[in-house]
């Protein structure tokens, strides 16, 4: 990383002071465990036995609902004080417009980061609190840690687009909520039509499946392999997914 | 004199409109150049393309003696300081924060802040958020900004504008005190041809685009022209003995105004209307506003 990068990150330091964007991963991060807290304290004793396998099922679910909008509105926290003090002109004589992007970009990722450390460290301990009766499956963990992340990112570059080419904040979180409930929508469309919304990939590459017994009304769930082929191909559309947005925000005239 | 600021054929096109065309723009070092035309004519175009904020369609530009280029675009402005349009800022920040922000990235220290507060009489102001402060200190902190690392050009996009007289005259004196006090070159662009009166050295005017004239401020006098004022007691009958004697002349707000200048024919002139019967009340010689000479050079009123 070269200096002038590292004094854009220390400048977008100091430009978060006083924004407390720390309370929106926070905030995401209790609502979870509020939610984790509900399901477990009602779980069977028989079910404690593929504890982590629930979690490792419904949790893709519920970020696909409040991931969304969490990156939405730390995007929206960290580039509207840019749009409101009309400050591009002045950074744009001292870093360069790519430059300004990445380390937006970067200093947005710390917050996701940080959630998804929050994550990697509720899972295990939920684990411990409900004694759940198998171990934890390591790669399991990172393979969900890195989904979010990596599904996380790409949102990012999206949201930080389009708060940084909007004169309103509006549109960019209008679509992150509504990105969400695309997203929750996108799980029941067929493969190919949900391939298409972004949204929706932080439970596209499920490390487990449920299986619902009609009958018996038994839920069970099962490990799947990781479809890693499968996340190779969306971290490469990822990156140019990211090109892509910072070409088009580099390229606004301020 | 060696140029801070030398633009060759410097274009900018949308679409078809030229909105800078082919300017060559040429400011001298230690200069305050005054940058004037209407709203609309292109000055804050020009001022982003010389920040690089804009990509010219065509032409060349030197800033500091070099030629501009996206390599060493950054570099070359590290030692220039800008204001453009509106104040950049961060609300939510006190000044001092504020100006921390710009001093990381300039990678200039941190006690510079109090010296460039002190020149701009914010010193006080320094911890207050700057969503608080009146748009006079949004302004002036916006000049603070542009003035840390001590920078050999500045360029000044109207830094009046939306101020009250007492800050308007405020900012022309440290606008003024800059190339003296700290051997700094400034461009100041506006509007009002009295602002650039009062303060600058040189002069370049634009209008759609096209830079109409450019010299010293005193070259721009020159091309003001005298004229006489005469205050009769029968204006009426005056105008008739003057086109009798060909002196071209017309009626303005109460007066006759005479475009003579020799002093042999202003002598004629007076003697023939006093033989004619006519009270001459006072004689007196203008020189052309600076409004005028605008309007003389573009052919159309500018605002005051």
């Amino acid at each position: 990383m070269n200096s002038s990068t590292m004094r854009g990150l220390k400048a977008e330091r100091k430009k978060a002071r006083h924004r407390k964007v720390w309370l929106v991963p926070l905030g995401f991060l209790f609502f979870e465990v509020i939610w984790m807290l509900w399901q477990l304290s009602s779980i069977k004793e028989e079910e404690r036995i593929t504890g982590y396998l629930m979690l490792f099922y419904q949790l893709p679910i519920m970020n696909t609902i409040l991931l969304p909008a969490m990156i939405s509105v730390i995007a929206s926290r960290l580039c509207d004080m840019e749009i409101k003090g009309d400050t591009l002109k002045l950074l744009y004589t001292l870093q360069r417009p790519s430059s300004f992007f990445d380390c937006k970009f970067i200093t947005g990722i710390k917050y996701l980061l940080c959630f998804t450390i929050g994550h990697g460290i509720l899972i295990p301990a939920a684990g411990q609190i409900f004694h759940f009766g198998s171990p934890l499956k390591v790669s399991m963990l990172a393979a969900y840690l890195a989904v979010m992340l990596c599904t996380g990112m790409i949102l990012s570059a999206i949201q930080q687009t389009l708060s940084l080419m909007s004169n309103s904040q509006i549109m960019p979180l209008a679509t992150g909520l509504a990105g969400s409930f695309l997203g929750l929508f996108s799980l029941f469309f067929p493969a190919p039509a949900a391939r298409l919304i972004i949204w929706g990939y932080f439970a596209a590459f499920p490390c487990v499946k449920m299986n619902w017994d009609r009958t018996t009304k038994i839920t069970e769930f099962y490990e799947v392999p990781f479809p890693l082929s499968g996340f190779f191909i969306f971290t490469v559309t990822g990156i140019l997914i990211f090109i892509i947005c910072r070409t088009i925000a580099v390229k606004k005239e301020v | 004199m060696s140029s801070v600021i030398m633009t060759d054929s410097l274009t900018k096109q949308y679409g078809e409109k030229a909105v800078v065309n082919k300017l060559d723009l040429k400011v001298p070092s230690g200069s305050i150049y005054g940058f004037l035309g209407p709203n609309g004519a292109g000055k804050s175009t020009t001022l982003k393309l010389l920040l690089g904020l804009i990509k010219p369609t065509e032409g060349h530009m030197k800033l500091l003696g070099r030629e501009v280029n996206t390599e060493n675009r950054l570099a070359i402005l590290s030692q220039t300081g800008s204001l453009i349009e509106s104040p950049a800022y961060y609300g939510h920040l006190s000044g001092k924060e504020n100006l921390r922000i710009i001093c990381t990235l300039k990678d200039v220290p941190f006690k510079e802040i109090d010296k460039v507060l002190e020149i701009v009489r914010m010193t006080k102001q320094q911890n207050k958020k700057v969503s608080k402060y009146s748009l006079g200190m949004k302004q002036r902190l916006g000049l603070a900004a542009a003035l840390l690392g001590a920078p050999k050009l500045l360029l000044l996009d109207e830094p009046t504008n939306g101020l009250d007289p007492a800050g308007i005259q405020e900012m022309r004196e440290l606008i003024c005190s800059l190339p003296e006090q700290y051997g700094m070159s400034v461009v100041v662009s506006s509007h009002l041809l009295s602002e650039i009166d009062q303060m600058a050295t040189h002069a370049g005017i634009i209008d759609h685009g096209q830079l109409i004239f450019q010299d010293s401020l005193s070259s721009l006098h020159e091309h003001s022209k005298s004229r006489i004022i005469l205050h009769t007691d029968n204006d009426s009958e005056a105008l008739k003995i003057l086109k009798q004697l060909n002196i071209p002349a017309i009626r303005k707000d109460g007066s006759l105004l005479l475009k003579v200048q020799q002093d042999a024919l202003v002598a004629k002139t007076i003697a023939s209307l006093v033989r004619g019967g006519i009270g001459i009340l006072r004689v007196y010689e203008q020189q052309m506003s600076l409004e005028d000479i605008f309007l003389h050079l573009t052919g159309k009123q500018v605002s005051l």
